[in-house]
């Protein structure tokens, strides 16, 4: 996952980019659309552009073989001036390097195939919560290069504010402890899912940082992980009180503790920012040589799909 | 049976309460009888709360509650304790006339009017309900009713009550957005099942009330604006709103709940773009409004939050003279050294006019026995600071929805202080 040259990328630009990996979603909003570029690795610091067609940004994309692209996720009256905002993309940014758990042990800032993997695991969840308890039909994923962006453009949500957002970022990701923990539908469901998954990819040592957990019965519930986990996710809490040391007071910290964790997941300040500028779908991430694609089947999906020619070449 | 216009004392917004306030004299000219109820309005206990289905009796409801609200916008600001205490009132009085309805079998009437801002549809109830095709297992609806009587601390129920508790309706959770924007619903409290959120009627109730509380804050809102640029309001609306400041409860008492609401220091965070932007100091063009003009008169009416009688004199609303030397003029004469050029350099005399915009006189000295030598301006409206100075504005999401920048930061005061901010 080397940086790419600039000849890398003016190649990329001139020979393999397609206008038809414009997710439709944006190709059919794009003059309304700010587009955001990083010319040469800096930052993305040359704002406010708007094209009128498709054709003009491939123009300044050939021409320009930006090191980085985005388009906002708001759509805007003049999005020269980022003015007149009319409604904005509900967006999820997993970032596979900020996830709080990864079992790889990567050093930070860096990610390998695992830790992807299991941010394309994350995304699945929040991509179906969106759609089975919010009952979004509009829901996209993309491969950032680097992780997972999740877009949701239902007219219903796109003109959410900050505090509804926020809101959904708390239902996502299970960030807030339900009163009631054990219902099979609803955010209850999605609280112990979320809470599962956490525990089973905590490490001891992790746990050991909870607040209120003793020494022990960490060692306890790390012991009989698989049955913690299996007990969380049938919604029969009631199982962890039987381990020695487990009051409602120490359960409670416990629960606190994995809902932080959780909250986690995904940068909530990507989701409540409606005038956020998001890597655009077609173009390449130079800073790890990969394209940002629409994913169509994320279940299957792997990072292959997503690896340009120039890289395959100089990998022969 | 009653009128239809029998709907608007469920909800004043509706057409149907338009159209009698439309047949109506000005309110300004109400009787007696109508101003007394609308300052009643606030302590109203549960029988006082029906109205009569007499044409008659709903038009004085209907225009005691405009009243109330037109009240208190005169002698306060949005999202003050006035306009929380008549939001909170509204949202009892509603919550127990649905209650009334449905207990005299009038619950179809409830539905029409809850309709018009819900999508709402009926549950069948039993074993085989489905909502988009997916089914509610038994045990939840039985978890959701135990977790109703549970925030409305009932231990033991009769077969009377019990129906109030069980979930019968869904309702799109997107209808809900106004409600989840202003924190009175949580999106991790409701039960959703694809786009629907499962309640009981008790629950509709407390939504549809708190639909109409918000929109009376809104509308709180929006005749302060209006005031903001027509000037004074009448005599009479004064008095209602005197009326109801004079029953809101010490602040002591109510510190916790209120927490984070204006009165006291000004915090910049919440500030509107445009205020922020003449803080930052501005160029020679602009110089002379956005100092003089609005920051003088947002950052004055901010810091007081004049609240209880007819703001005139600044005097009236703090204490002590050094909260205008050092929290009103000392920010301003900052913002002036940070533009370009330096706005006192070549304008030293724009100094007394500060003092004298917040109502002190042509003076650099000012004392609180002087407030009230000049008038103390009002904070222009939106729509005039883009006239006259189009480069302080660069509208935010929230801009689109204020008219004046004091309803930006009163709004904003208002959301930190329910998120717990």
């Amino acid at each position: 996952m080397r940086e790419a040259t600039p000849e890398e990328r003016r190649r990329f630009y001139a020979e393999e980019w397609n206008k038809r990996e414009i997710p439709d979603f944006i190709l059919h909003t794009l003059s309304l659309r700010e587009f955001g570029f990083d010319l040469d690795g800096t930052g993305p610091s040359n704002r406010y552009n708007q094209f009128m067609t498709v054709e003009q940004l491939a123009e300044f994309l050939r021409n320009r073989a930006p090191y980085s692209a985005f388009s906002s996720v708001a759509l805007y009256e003049h999005p020269s001036m980022r003015k007149g905002w009319l409604k904005s993309e509900l967006a999820l940014d997993i970032d596979a390097k900020d996830l709080p758990l990864r079992s790889c042990g990567c050093p930070q800032g860096k990610v390998c195939e695992r830790c992807i993997d299991e941010a394309r695991r994350v995304t699945i969840q929040f991509a179906e919560t969106l759609r089975s308890d919010l009952g979004l039909r509009n829901v996209f994923t993309v491969y950032s290069g680097r992780g997972f962006h999740i877009r949701a453009t239902d007219d219903s949500i796109m003109t959410l504010e900050q505090t509804e957002r926020a809101q959904i970022v708390e239902y996502i990701t299970g960030s807030v402890i339900p009163s009631d923990v054990t219902m099979a539908l609803g955010y209850s469901k999605v609280f112990r899912e979320r809470v599962a998954r956490t525990f089973k990819a905590l490490s001891e040592q992790r746990l050991l940082g909870a607040r209120g957990v003793r020494r022990t019965l960490v060692k306890k519930l790390m012991a009989e992980k698989e049955q913690v986990v299996a007990a969380i996710r049938e919604g029969k809490l009631g199982k962890l009180h039987d381990f020695g040391g487990m009051g409602p007071k120490t359960f409670r910290q416990l629960l606190e503790f994995l809902a932080r964790l959780n909250s986690g997941f995904t940068d909530g300040k990507v989701t409540i920012d409606t005038k956020r500028i998001l890597r655009l779908p077609s173009s390449l991430h130079s800073g790890v040589s990969m394209k940002c694609v629409l994913v169509r089947d994320i279940e299957h999906f792997t990072p292959d799909e997503a690896i340009p020619k120039f890289v395959r070449e100089r990998e022969g | 049976m009653f009128v239809p216009e029998y709907l608007a004392t469920l909800d004043p917004f509706a057409g149907e309460a338009k159209k009698l306030v439309e047949s109506s004299p000005p309110l300004d000219s109400m009787p007696q009888e109508i101003t007394e109820r609308a300052i009643a309005r606030v302590r109203w206990q549960r029988k006082d709360m029906l109205v009569e289905p007499s044409i008659e009796a709903i038009r004085a409801d209907v225009l005691s509650f405009y009243l109330m609200c037109q009240g208190v916008a005169a002698v306060s600001y949005p999202y003050s304790r006035e306009t929380r205490i008549i939001s909170d009132a509204t949202k009892e009085t509603i919550k127990y006339r649905m209650y009334d309805l449905f207990k005299r079998g009038h619950e179809d009437a409830c539905l029409s009017v809850v309709q018009r801002s819900l999508k709402l549809v009926q549950l069948e109830g039993g074993d085989g309900t489905e909502i988009g095709g997916k089914k509610i297992p038994r045990e939840d609806f039985f978890k959701i009713r135990d977790g109703r009587l549970e925030q409305d601390g009932i231990e033991t129920i009769d077969d009377r009550l019990l129906p109030q508790y069980l979930p019968k309706y869904a309702v799109r959770w997107m209808d809900l957005a106004p409600l989840l924007r202003h924190r009175r619903a949580e999106l991790t409290k409701l039960y959703l099942v694809n786009g629907w959120a499962v309640i009981t009627p008790r629950d509709l109730w407390d939504m549809f009330a708190d639909f109409i509380s918000v929109k009376t804050e809104e509308y709180v809102a929006s005749v302060y604006e209006k005031f903001s640029d027509t000037g004074v309001p009448s005599t009479l609306l004064v008095k209602v709103g005197e009326g109801i400041s004079s029953l809101l409860p010490p602040e002591i008492g109510i510190r916790g709940r209120f927490a984070g609401m204006p009165g006291g220091k000004l915090r910049p965070e919440s500030f509107p773009p445009c205020v922020k932007k003449a803080l930052a100091g501005v160029g020679s063009g602009v110089r002379n409004y956005a100092i003089t003009v609005l920051l003088t008169s947002f950052l004055s009416y901010a810091r007081a939050s004049p609240s209880g009688r007819a703001a005139t004199r600044l005097g009236d609303f703090i204490k002590d003279i050094s909260v205008v030397r050092d929290e009103i003029a000392a920010p301003i004469f900052e913002a002036a050294e940070r533009c370009n050029p330096p706005f006192f350099k070549d304008q030293p005399q724009e100094k007394a006019n500060v003092y004298y915009h917040l109502g002190f006189g042509m003076t650099t000295e000012p004392r609180l026995q002087e407030s009230g030598r000049s008038k103390w301006y009002r904070t222009p409206n939106c729509q005039k600071i883009a006239m006259s100075a189009p480069s302080l504005c660069d509208p935010d999401e929230l801009c689109k929805k204020i008219k004046n920048p004091l309803t930006y930061y009163f709004r904003k005061l208002a959301e930190h202080a329910r998120s717990g901010g």
